[in-house]
């Protein structure tokens, strides 16, 4: 394990990068285009947590920081909560959960609300793991709500993405619906001290053990693990260790620079378009759909 | 809605266990437009110091029903600083008597709330504040 200063933030640095992500934040798509572009640094590993609200996200990152950094491994932490869409303020609550971890010298931790963007995410949210990365943390952790397409962002955006379930068979069906089972490296049950959490195990394994993931030759562990007792944690870091070794052997850093790169178009485009679309009026809406499909395209072409 | 795009923690120092009214702030600040943290209960001013630098925020709001409320700002005023936080405002909430108000604003506080105010006028105030800055 790395004992090396690399990743631990003076209040200098801290105070540094906390800035830079306020600034990320709220940049426009425009001025993001316009900055320099940001020195490549070497990647640090880069894990994603994602599943629906309530279960139990913030607390198993919580925990799982709080060893990693006590083994010497320093992390930064991105934690994205939704916007009110009344009033677009928000209240981070991440974390209240990961209270433990966060007062470490060798933890960085940022919540950052997901203000209007579509899939879940914050805005410029590639731009501000870059940001992080940076800093030289070993490890960066990014906790998304997971909603419609912020899975398909997440796997984007990091190197393993661990989704969580509840220990209720209802959502294994869900699940299959949404197709988030498809893009998960590791697969946890939270909660596995509650009723209901070896079913949920055995129907998600059965799922995984037809699913795309086999594909390219990375069994998808199912995992049932519980904060509240500390039973599967080990686990889970060993599964974490055991897909980072299957990245390294399988996935070219070209891929994953790629992937992270068309996230980055996609995601200025979108927000771009979100802008032209915003300054239609009603009045423009009663001209034909072919008109305004050609107004908004012309409208993407102006810088 | 002037509140929108700022960021505010709400943090609750020392030993008192209650926090409902640190909620309904956060809530009505929320309300307003702001991103709002919460620290959940009895954090030191030292861990408040580095949360309120890693989030960037604009304000640190401190609710504070124990008695120690002068301490707990001064020592929060302090750990600010040197966590390189001293732009952050700090505003104070609770059971704060008459006599201690100017103690507090001597201390660093940018303002003092107490449970007689409306929700409505907190927030206007937290906004002039912020609007100041």
């Amino acid at each position: 394990m790395p004992e090396s200063q690399a990743g631990v933030l003076d209040a200098t640095a801290r105070r540094e990068l906390a800035r830079e992500i306020s600034r990320l934040a709220r940049a426009s798509a425009q001025s993001v285009l316009r900055a320099a572009p940001i020195a490549p640094v070497p990647p640090a590993r880069r894990i994603g947590f994602t599943g629906p609200p309530g279960v139990g996200k913030s607390t198993l990152v919580g925990k799982l920081v709080e060893r990693r950094a006590a083994q010497g491994v320093s992390v930064g932490v991105l934690a994205i909560d939704p916007a009110s869409p009344y009033s677009k303020g928000a209240i981070l609550g991440d974390r209240i959960r990961m209270d433990q971890a966060s007062g470490d010298p060798r933890v960085f931790m940022r919540s950052v609300s997901s203000r209007d963007s579509q899939d879940g995410m914050c805005n410029n949210v590639a731009d501000i793991l870059c940001a992080m990365e940076a800093h030289h943390f070993n490890e960066i952790v990014l906790e998304t709500v997971g909603v419609g397409q912020a899975e398909h962002a997440v796997k984007a955006l990091v190197d393993t993405v661990v989704l969580l379930m509840q220990p209720e068979t209802g959502d294994a069906i869900q699940a299959l619906k949404a197709g988030i089972l498809e893009v998960a490296d590791i697969i946890v049950v939270s909660k596995s001290d509650l009723h209901g959490a070896p079913k949920m195990r055995e129907v998600l394994a059965s799922t995984v053990r037809f699913g795309a993931q086999r594909a390219v030759g990375w069994t998808v562990p199912v995992l049932g693990v519980s904060v509240e007792t500390g039973k599967g944690l080990d686990e889970l870091e060993a599964a974490l260790t055991a897909h980072a070794a299957w990245v390294a052997a399988n996935r070219t850093g070209a891929e994953t620079q790629a992937r992270r790169a068309c996230y980055r178009v996609q995601d200025l485009v979108l927000r771009r378009l979100d802008d032209q679309l915003a300054a239609l009026s009603p009045a423009d809406y009663e001209r034909p759909v072919a008109e305004l499909y050609q107004r908004v395209l012309e409208g993407l072409q102006q810088t | 809605m002037s509140l929108a795009g700022k960021r505010i923690l709400i943090a609750k120092p020392g030993l008192d266990g209650h926090d409902v009214g640190a909620k309904i702030i956060a809530l009505a600040l929320r309300d307003a437009g702001a991103e709002v943290i919460y620290t959940g209960l009895r954090k030191s001013p030292q861990y408040i110091a580095r949360v309120a630098v890693e989030e960037d925020v604009d304000a640190v709001g401190l609710s504070i029903l124990s008695g120690s409320h002068v301490d707990l700002v001064r020592d929060t005023v302090r750990h600010l600083r040197e966590a390189q936080g001293g732009n952050i405002k700090i505003f104070v909430g609770g059971t704060i008597p008459q006599e201690d108000v100017e103690p507090l604003m001597s201390s660093g506080a940018a303002g003092v709330f107490n449970a007689s105010q409306r929700i409505e006028d907190v927030v206007a105030e937290v906004d002039r504040l912020l609007d100041d800055a």
